[in-house]
């Protein structure tokens, strides 16, 4: 049995500065152990405890997905004590890896229906790896239209800029990216993410919205679709809250009788409606 | 299962003997308190106690433990052992509330997906010896409003229960009974067992300090914005004190220590009174007052816990009402939400 407190070693394979700012990085992980990476076998939607003995842990959203074979990535923003030394690091470096912790998205749901996916800043990251894993090859065919709507403050802050290029030139990905504000260079759209949301106007009908960003956008993103008939149940949406065990043992990230770390980091409007609303 | 009689006597003598083989954790007096600690040589045990100023839980989740050592290595710092080993020991002479909180916490720590070795571990490896409480030790008891009885064998592998110039002893698992040759060979008969139930029977009416804390669950289900919760935080120190003394209180914080090339990572309790328990590192805080904690402690205990495990999770040993430095009394706390 293994000890869910204990890290799988995993060294720094690959670093990617994602934004002009510098402070956010994507991260690639390659498990010391080979066998450790069919331990870590993942879902998107699900976090990991990053791990660097002699500072402590940190809980990010796992921002790879489970069809990329060989290694996890992680994009991870320079703020506290642990994630500052991992924006130290170098490739080639050892650390440790904890998880995959939490539920994730619910993909059997997801399965047959429309997907809006909407994103705001550097709250993309389980996204992405959801986006990836349901455009992987026959796992497409599962997967009804999908409408993705991502924004950024500006050009300079949008993560995965290769990827979104990449996902622009097919004809089954309907893309969305704006920022709040273009520079010289930006021949995209220019306009706040719920505004963007109600230009594109994703049909309800069999639709499910994954929704994911900074609370000010959620909070103006989710009349948005009320406003297009979404019901509560088909609006899912991911938390955040203080974490050190990621196993609903330590006590901190609980709202209401549900930890985040274990019963969520996922949950729909209609089940937090249950909830406290104390996150 | 068998049960037998001790003189009231040998039992010193039988805790200082086990404690020649093995680990024998037992309530030793400090100035003025009483703590359960190692039993050593020469020390005697003193069973004659109240009940002790900290609860016993320290014995499976000690306030601060190494869970791993690290060492630093040319491509950065390496795990270098786990420290999850539990030798056998004994924990000798609990109150039965104190031994109802390991049954809770077990809910907790032993679960089916993730399992906690280090609390299992020492769980596991130890023996618990219940002491009943055959008069209520303090006006602040409350553990028959919280399923518990003074003299009960919840939690145990052995009870033993004063029952005049004898204990009466009870093996009550086969892990007990794997110590029955420490306790003489003088067979209990009927008459002492009967004499036991009519002690236990008059021990449980002696409780005299009631709450209703079953009855405050379907209140505390509908009332998370009421205003009660902004009158109780009013004089709390935010110390922790309840939280440290709780038997309950499971809540942990993990973090890394290194001298040198060489290190640990630790847990240590931690305490839902505190301001950072919750706090980001964005600087947002879930609960930004001591109000929203106060509520955290209160739900946790009377509504969550039943929520998750079908348990209260409180043993109704007073331990933070005595202890509370301004005299914030959960039990008043209770019976105000109750009549909400």
């Amino acid at each position: 049995m293994q000890n869910p407190y204990v890290p799988y070693p995993v060294i720094v394979d690959k670093i990617i500065t994602e934004v002009d700012t510098k402070d956010i990085k994507t991260f690639r992980f390659k498990f010391v152990n080979p066998e450790d990476e069919a331990k870590y076998s993942y879902i998107p939607g699900q976090f990991g405890e990053l791990s660097i003995f002699g500072k402590g842990e940190s809980p990010i959203g796992i921002a790879s997905s489970p069809t990329q074979k060989g290694y996890v990535e992680f994009t991870v923003q320079k703020a506290g004590v642990v994630t500052t030394a991992l924006h130290e690091m170098e490739e080639g470096a050892l650390m440790g890896l904890r998880g995959p912790l939490g539920n994730s998205w619910p993909l059997e749901y997801l399965e047959g229906k429309n997907i809006v996916i909407v994103g705001g800043g550097f709250a993309f990251t389980t996204l992405r790896s959801l986006i990836n894993y349901m455009i992987y090859g026959d796992n497409r065919k599962r997967f009804g239209t999908i409408t993705v709507i991502y924004g950024a403050r500006n050009p300079g802050l949008l993560l995965y800029k290769d990827e979104l290029a990449e996902w622009e030139k097919r004809d089954d990905l309907n893309m969305n990216v704006t920022v709040d504000k273009g520079d010289a260079n930006w021949k995209g759209r220019e306009g706040f993410v719920p505004t963007v949301c109600k230009e594109v106007a994703p049909s309800k009908e069999n639709s499910v919205a994954v929704i994911c960003g900074p609370p000010i956008m959620i909070r103006f993103t989710l009349p948005v679709f009320f406003d297009l008939g979404f019901s509560k149940e088909n609006i899912i949406t991911s938390l955040e809250m203080r974490m050190k065990c990621g196993i609903g043992k330590c006590g901190r990230c609980n709202v209401g009788s549900k930890y985040v770390c274990k019963d969520g980091p996922v949950f729909s409007l209609a089940e937090l409606d249950k909830l406290t609303k104390e996150y | 299962m068998e049960k037998r009689l001790i003189k009231k006597e040998a039992l010193a003598g039988i805790a200082k003997k086990m404690a020649e083989e093995f680990l024998v954790w037992a309530p030793v007096k400090k100035e003025d308190n009483v703590l359960f600690v190692p039993l050593e040589k020469d020390v005697e045990p003193f069973f004659a106690y109240l009940n002790s100023k900290n609860a016993p839980k320290n014995v499976f989740f000690p306030h601060t433990e190494v869970m791993m050592k690290f060492t630093r290595t040319p491509e950065g710092m390496a795990l270098t052992s786990e420290e999850n080993k539990a030798d056998a020991a004994v924990l000798f002479g609990v109150r039965p509330c104190d031994a109802h909180s390991f049954v809770l916490l077990d809910m907790l720590f032993d679960q089916e997906k993730y399992k906690d070795e280090y609390y299992i571990n020492k769980r596991n490896n130890t023996t618990v010896i219940s002491l009943s409480c055959v008069k209520p030790p303090y006006a602040t008891c409350f553990c028959t409003s919280v399923d518990g009885e003074p003299v009960s064998d919840i939690g145990a592998d052995i009870l033993l229960t004063d029952i005049g110039g004898n204990y009466l002893v009870e093996f009550i698992t086969p892990k007990g009974e794997k110590l029955a040759k420490y306790f003489g060979e003088d067979k209990a008969d009927a008459a002492a067992d009967a004499k036991k139930k009519e002690i236990a029977q008059k021990a449980k009416q002696a409780i005299s300090s009631r709450i209703p804390a079953h009855e405050v669950k379907p209140i505390l289900d509908n009332n998370f914005e009421h205003p009660i919760w902004a009158t109780i935080h009013g004089k709390c120190l935010a110390c922790g004190t309840c939280t440290y003394l709780c038997p309950t209180c499971h809540c942990f914080d993990i973090s890394d220590e290194a001298k040198g090339s060489d290190g640990v990572r630790i847990r240590s309790w931690d305490s839902c009174m505190f301001p950072l328990f919750t706090k980001e590192t964005s600087g947002h805080n879930p609960r930004t007052s001591q109000k929203e904690r106060w509520r955290q402690r209160v739900m946790h205990k009377f509504k969550y816990y039943v929520d998750n495990f079908g348990a209260i999770a409180c043993v109704g040993c007073g331990r933070c009402v005595m202890s509370c430095p301004v005299n914030l009394d959960i039990r008043k706390v209770i019976e105000d939400i109750s009549k909400i």
